[in-house]
């Protein structure tokens, strides 16, 4: 009896599977193929190709280090030097202002400024050799592309209109808006100067680059006294100097806004001695004319990062 | 007798799942669950690796000997000098400060003087315990003959005074090693930069060369 209980079920096992049994072990597959999906590691790398095709590009290894970090400064001291050719070239420091009647004309005093940034790229350019990297001798790319390109382009010609936006006329205070762009960029000098401090790896280095700092925020310094005459400390250092007297915060510079428009941006003015401490901090352009709504156009210059470095595979454009 | 066995198998057990098709399926859904990830493998063979990591490998093959971030022995003398200086600088500008000034210009000096406490706190914090937090005695004696009299005196003798200080902190970065030190160096630095033309400034000078301080003074160091 015991033998052909046995038997019957051996049997029984081998019989074939009905449709119940088929629709089980479908689900018990695909549940145990996700159970295992699940589990395994979730960096699948690229999706594999199908069929022949160009392989993927190899990116040279953007290496930062001193000959970058160097040859980076020539070419901010290059945008610099080819921004202020620009203003000299086509005379948009003459003139008059009406936000600061009192400047004058300071084209002597940018050239003057042009020199020092001539030799500051110099410099530059030559402890990046010096490192055994190739020197920058155009502007740095990105400082150009995305900063002074725009400026100029808003400040002289405006933008035209557009399906959605109504045109924006010309700069309704050229020599304002290009004082305001030297008072930028020597600060950028100067800070960027400054932040390649703790990034280089040798002492003589950073003491170089500073000496070349200190100018650039001698003259920014100046530069802020001849758009801001008087204007020598910030109204929060002063205020902590001296906790009994009121003091007042410059006004930003009046906006000759148009009777029947919007209220233009108003443009912060600059003061000789913003803080304590040299600051790296953004330094923050306003100018142009104003949109349909008053918007200006408002920048801040940042000092040299990932995005703006000369890696040693980038080069000059030709020609 | 087969026969029966087989008919009386088929009807009795028609939803029993046998061990072999368990083992099936468990081999199926296995050989399933690893197509993906086969296929993951194969492209990532194909592929270079990624920037990112090339990036930290590269960078750290080219790059010399990092520098180190807290002050060296050497540096701590260095950053000492400095904080006496600007104990020198606070003491000179209290004793200015006792003359009569026009309101515009005492804001301006008031704040001077502030920045140069600011700076030898901050080198304090530097040093720790090994900061002498004393001003220097010989360059008090060098200087305070010509920090005296009227406030246009003053201006120029702090004037020349912030000029000395810059030339001496260019000094100190080309030999302090440690990163933190230099950093905060190069920020009194540049700040005490613009001093000088806005003292010059200040004091009605219109001369560029002068405002942008062309003539730099003589290096204080070894002279404390």
């Amino acid at each position: 009896m015991g033998n052909e209980m046995n038997q019957t079920e051996a049997i029984q096992t081998s019989q074939p599977m009905g449709r119940r049994g088929l629709f089980r072990l479908g689900g018990m597959t695909i549940g145990g193929a996700a159970l295992l999906a699940a589990c395994r590691k979730t960096e699948a790398g690229t999706l594999g190709r199908v069929g022949e095709g160009p392989t993927n590009p190899v990116l040279a290894d953007p290496i930062v280090d001193n000959g970058v970090l160097l040859r980076t400064l020539a070419g901010v001291e290059l945008s610099i030097v080819n921004a202020y050719q620009r203003m000299l070239d086509e005379k948009l420091l003459q003139g008059t202002s009406a936000t600061f009647p009192a400047i004058g004309d300071l084209t002597t005093l940018v050239t003057t400024f042009q020199k020092h940034h001539v030799k500051a790229a110099t410099t530059y350019n030559r402890l990046a050799t010096d490192e055994g990297a190739e020197s920058w001798d155009c502007g740095n790319t990105h400082l150009d592309a995305a900063y002074l390109s725009p400026i100029f382009d808003r400040v002289v010609l405006g933008v035209k209109a557009t399906d959605n936006a109504k045109a924006i006329a010309p700069s309704d205070d050229t020599v304002r808006d290009m004082v305001n762009l030297v008072f930028a960029l020597e600060s950028l000098s100067a800070e960027s100067a400054q932040a390649l401090v703790p990034q280089v790896t040798l002492a003589t280095i950073r003491a170089t680059a500073m000496s070349i700092g200190v100018r650039s925020a001698r003259q920014a310094s100046l530069t802020a006294l001849r758009i801001n005459p008087s204007s020598y400390v910030s109204a929060a250092d002063a205020a902590n100097a001296q906790p009994g007297v009121t003091t007042s915060t410059p006004a930003p510079a009046a906006a000759p806004a148009a009777s029947d428009g919007p209220p233009l941006t108003e443009i912060p003015l600059p003061v000789a001695i913003p803080s304590q401490f040299g600051e790296l901090s953004p330094v923050i352009y306003v100018g142009g004319n104003g949109d349909e709504n008053g918007v200006r156009l408002k920048l801040n210059f940042e000092t040299p990062s990932l995005n703006s470095l000369a890696y040693p595979y980038n080069a000059c454009a030709k020609g | 007798m087969d026969i029966e066995v087989t008919e009386i198998g088929h009807v009795a057990a028609p939803q029993r799942v046998g061990r072999r098709a368990l083992l099936g399926a468990g081999v199926g859904g296995a050989a399933l669950s690893l197509l993906p990830l086969m296929s993951g493998r194969a492209s990532a063979s194909t592929t270079t690796t990624p920037p990112g990591e090339s990036t930290s490998t590269a960078a750290a093959a080219a790059s010399t000997t990092a520098p180190p971030k807290r002050p060296t022995d050497a540096d701590v003398a260095l950053l000492d000098f400095a904080q006496q200086l600007e104990l020198t600088a606070r003491a000179l500008y209290d004793k200015a400060l006792a003359a009569k000034w026009p309101a515009d210009q005492l804001v301006v000096v008031t704040t001077i003087r502030e920045a140069h406490e600011a700076y030898a706190q901050s080198l304090s914090g530097l040093l720790g315990r090994k900061a002498s937090g004393t001003a220097s005695e010989a360059l008090l004696r060098q200087f305070s003959t010509a920090w005296a009299g009227t406030p246009d005196k003053l201006l120029a003798a702090a004037y020349d005074f912030e000029s000395a200080a810059v030339a001496t902190y260019a000094e100190i970065l080309g030999k302090l090693q440690g990163t933190d030190a230099a950093q905060l160096i190069a920020s009194i630095q540049i700040a005490e930069a613009r001093h000088g033309t806005a003292l010059a400034d200040l004091a009605g000078s219109s001369d560029v060369g002068e405002l942008l301080v062309d003539t730099e003074a003589a290096s204080l160091l070894g002279k404390g």
